[in-house]
Parts: structure tokens; sequence; C-alpha cells
């Protein structure tokens, strides 16, 4: 149960804080979660007075990353002023990564970081206990619990974290083990379960992209039908423009109503990229990403 | 004086996506100083490897190339300064990602060919063409392609049968 101590914790520092920054006029609205319906749940929400700060809470079942709100979802915030965001730390490599982009200001936000134990995997049953079985997959293989260059990170000693599985890891170790073939047949079967419902894009906080490249067809470079060719087209597309950029907060594999390992591919090509290259989403703002620079001396072992 | 071409099985198919001051003045001086190449290769003539999206190659497979060659500046030489600096980085990634996918890397290659490598983008073409040979058709992305003019899902003998004969 000391999850649930934690979090309310947590959610105690963060409404006080939420409430000490919207009344002193240093944010213009605070992007946290609150409760939904469903007993346990909880859903983002937009607040902007400070007697509304004692909606926001945290817990094991605050699985989204809100960062998505200050780029393609901001419609809903005020246009002047700062804007408070609460994100745990896979959340705040998104929003790095945005900063980096120069999709945002920092200046423009105020970061309250969460000290984090981890998520619900599913948010079926928001209020089951969060445990070695239902934590996200995203949450095992986490090293970084504490957000760093946040504004704001409520002071809470975490226990240290549990060894488990780290299921990516041992997926991707079990998919390159494979030939060639057995990956392809594996890959085609996932894919063909996709119906293109482009969730994965609209919940991803780095495919801010006025028109995607999917969308245009004039020419035509990605089927856009839910069939075999276009959908194999799609998740390359996918996973190649998130290449270097992905913060690893599996929004993508969580919203997938088919339930198609997304997070997969775009941890293969982090790990890749950060071998090849030594570049890695994190904390700090990084000017420009793994393929958006180059180094003369880079390996190259593979041209002819 | 003609060499006597060779019959062969299956031709594959190869596109080649080149950049317009390296590779492609390559393949030129080939053609002008009477070099012979398999006549497999398609060029497609682009003004940087920079300027050469993945998507290009995933396109190219899926509209029935066997084989895909992507070539320009080597390092240093860009006409642009960094474009193929860049392209270089691309390419690794795409490449692992290719690779995780289960697509043979055989069948993709890279190379650097200068606007005076006439002899190396003999060489580059037909070793491709010759290994693409031997490999034999790229069946995963046409199968795929197929797959997509077809209605539904191959169901019925009938239906099975006139797929069989494509």
């Amino acid at each position: 149960m000391t999850t649930e101590i934690i979090y309310s914790a947590v959610g105690e520092a963060i409404r006080t804080e939420a409430e000490r920054v919207l009344a002193d006029g240093t944010v213009a609205a605070v992007v946290g979660y609150t409760m939904a319906r469903r007993k346990g749940s909880a859903q983002p929400v937009v607040l902007t007075k400070p007697e509304e700060a004692n909606q926001l809470i945290f817990s094991a079942a605050c699985v989204n990353n809100l960062a998505v709100y200050l780029t393609k979802a901001k419609k809903e915030l005020p246009r002047e002023g700062r804007i408070g965001i609460v994100v745990k730390s896979c959340d705040l490599k998104a929003l790095v990564g945005l900063l980096g982009e120069s999709q945002l200001k920092r200046d423009s936000l105020y970061i309250i970081g969460v000290p984090c134990v981890g998520v619900l995997g599913s948010t079926l049953q928001p209020s089951v206990e969060l445990n070695a079985e239902t934590v996200a997959d995203k949450c095992r293989e986490c090293d970084d619990r504490m957000p760093q260059g946040a504004d704001f990170v409520p002071t809470v000693a975490l226990p240290a974290s549990p060894a488990l599985e780290k299921k990516y890891a041992v997926e991707i170790a079990r998919l390159e083990a494979m030939t060639p073939a057995e990956r392809w047949s594996y890959w085609q079967e996932q894919f063909s379960k996709c119906i293109k419902c482009y969730a994965c894009r609209q919940v991803c906080p780095f495919c801010f992209c006025e028109q995607c490249l999917c969308d245009r067809n004039k020419p035509q470079m990605v089927e856009g039908t839910p069939r075999p060719a276009g959908n194999l087209a799609w998740h390359l597309v996918r996973a190649m423009h998130l290449a270097g950029r992905c913060a690893g907060c599996a929004e993508c594999e969580r919203v997938c109503p088919m339930d198609i390992p997304l997070n997969l591919l775009n941890r293969k090509m982090s790990r890749e990229l950060k071998e090849l290259f030594h570049s890695e989403a994190g904390f700090e703002v990084r000017e420009k990403g793994p393929l958006a620079e180059y180094n003369e001396q880079d390996d190259q072992s593979f041209i002819k | 004086m003609h060499h006597a071409k060779p019959k062969h099985e299956f031709e594959p198919k190869i596109i080649a996506f080149v950049c317009t001051w390296c590779t492609y003045a390559g393949a030129d001086l080939a053609g002008t100083s009477r070099m012979q190449y398999p006549a497999n290769v398609r060029l497609v003539k682009f003004p940087c490897t920079g300027r050469i999206d993945p998507v290009f190659i995933l396109k190219a497979f899926q509209q029935g190339a066997d084989g895909v060659l992507v070539s320009g500046c080597h390092p240093g030489d860009c006409h642009y300064m960094a474009g193929n600096f860049h392209a270089r980085r691309r390419f690794a990634a795409f490449r692992k990602l290719l690779e995780f996918i289960g697509v043979d890397l055989q069948r993709l290659q890279f190379s650097w060919v200068s606007a005076a490598e006439a002899g190396k983008w003999v060489e580059v073409v037909t070793e491709l063409t010759e290994r693409v040979r031997a490999m034999g058709p790229m069946r995963e992305f046409k199968d795929l392609a197929l797959e997509e003019q077809w209605s539904g899902s191959l169901t019925t003998p009938e239906l099975q049968e006139a797929y069989e004969a494509i």
C-alpha cells in the first residue's frame, strides 16, 4: 500500500502548489489529472482558477502523457500566460524533446514534476492495486523515477525500485534471435490488426505536423486504407519519424485498440540510435536529435 | 563486337536512387566510356542523397523492386555540404528498422560513387544485381501490394487459384 501513501502525498503537494501558482498569477492554467467518473479512474483536466485546484489528484491510474495538451490539443488552453503542467518523468522527457524541437518555450511553462513509482498498464480496472503484475511495461524499465529540471517536485521518499522483468528488452531479444522470415511474419501478423484509427498518432506528443506525410495523396506515399501494404508503410514511417525523438511514454501502445506492440519498435529504434550515435531522450534539452545532426566520423561500414 | 548476352531465368528489378552531382554523373561517365553493366538498374535522380526519404525505398519495394541501391557523393564532397552526412545517419537507422521488421538487408545497398568513379559504379551495380538475382524475387512486399488489390482474403479455392496464377 506504500504506493497509495506516496501518491496521496504527491497529490496533496500538487494541489497546494497548483493553488499557489494559480493564485499568485504565475500561471494562467494548470494541466493535470482529476477524478473521472469510474471509481479510481483519472482523466486530464485544465484548471484556470485557484479554487479549482482541489480537483487535482495523482494516482496509479494517471496514465496520460499531458505533454500532448501543449502542442496539438492546445486549443483547450488559454492563449496568454504561462501554463503549469503535471508530468511524470517519462512525460517530462517528451516535454524536453518538444523544447528541443522549438515547439515550446521553457519560460512559458511551469513544470510540476511527479516522483513516480509507476502507473497501471491498463486502466480497464482503475482501482486495482499497483504491483508487479499490473504495472505498465514502460515502468518496468524506467530508471528515472525522479523528474529532473522541473520547477516544482514534491519531496517524497521513493522506495528502491524493485527488479522487474524488462519486457521490452526481453521481447526485442526474442525477435532479434529469429530469422528475418520469422520476424517478417511476426510483424505482418501484428500490423494486419491495424485499423488505421491513428490513435497512436493522435496521442503522440511528437506527431505535431500540420499535415502528416501519411495523409497526403499527391503524391501518395502511404496507402491510407487499413490494408496490408499501407499498414506496414504507416508503421515503418511512424517508427522512422519518431526515431531519435521518442521519449518512451508508450502512449501509442496504451491507446492502440488492436494491441499492436508499437512501443517495441520505438524502443528498438531508441536502442539502436543510442548505440550508433550515443544520443538518447533525457532530461537535458538537446539542441538537435541524433537524426538532425551528424558527425563526420559516423560509422559507414554498411556503405560501399 | 558484342558479348553474347547470357540468358537468365530471373531478371531482377533494381531501383537506384542517386544524387545528381556524383553518382548520376558517374553512371553517365560509365555510359559514355562504353562500360558494360547490367540493364536491370533503373536510375531515379535526386538533387542530393539528403533528399532521399526512407519512404522512397519502401515505395520502391512495394511497387515491385527486387533490390534498391542508394548512392551519392563521398563524405565531404556533397554539393550541399552536409546532405550525405545526414543521409548516412538516416539510412543507418532505417537499415536497423528494416532488419527488425524482417527485410533481408542483402537487397538494399548503399554506396558512395563519385562523378569520376565509373568503374566503381559498374562494380556496385553488377554486384548488387548478381546478388539479388541469386536471391530470387522479393516476395514479401509484392505479396502485400497484391493483397492490397484484392477486395478480401483468399477464402475460396477459385480465388486462391487465380491468385497463384499471377
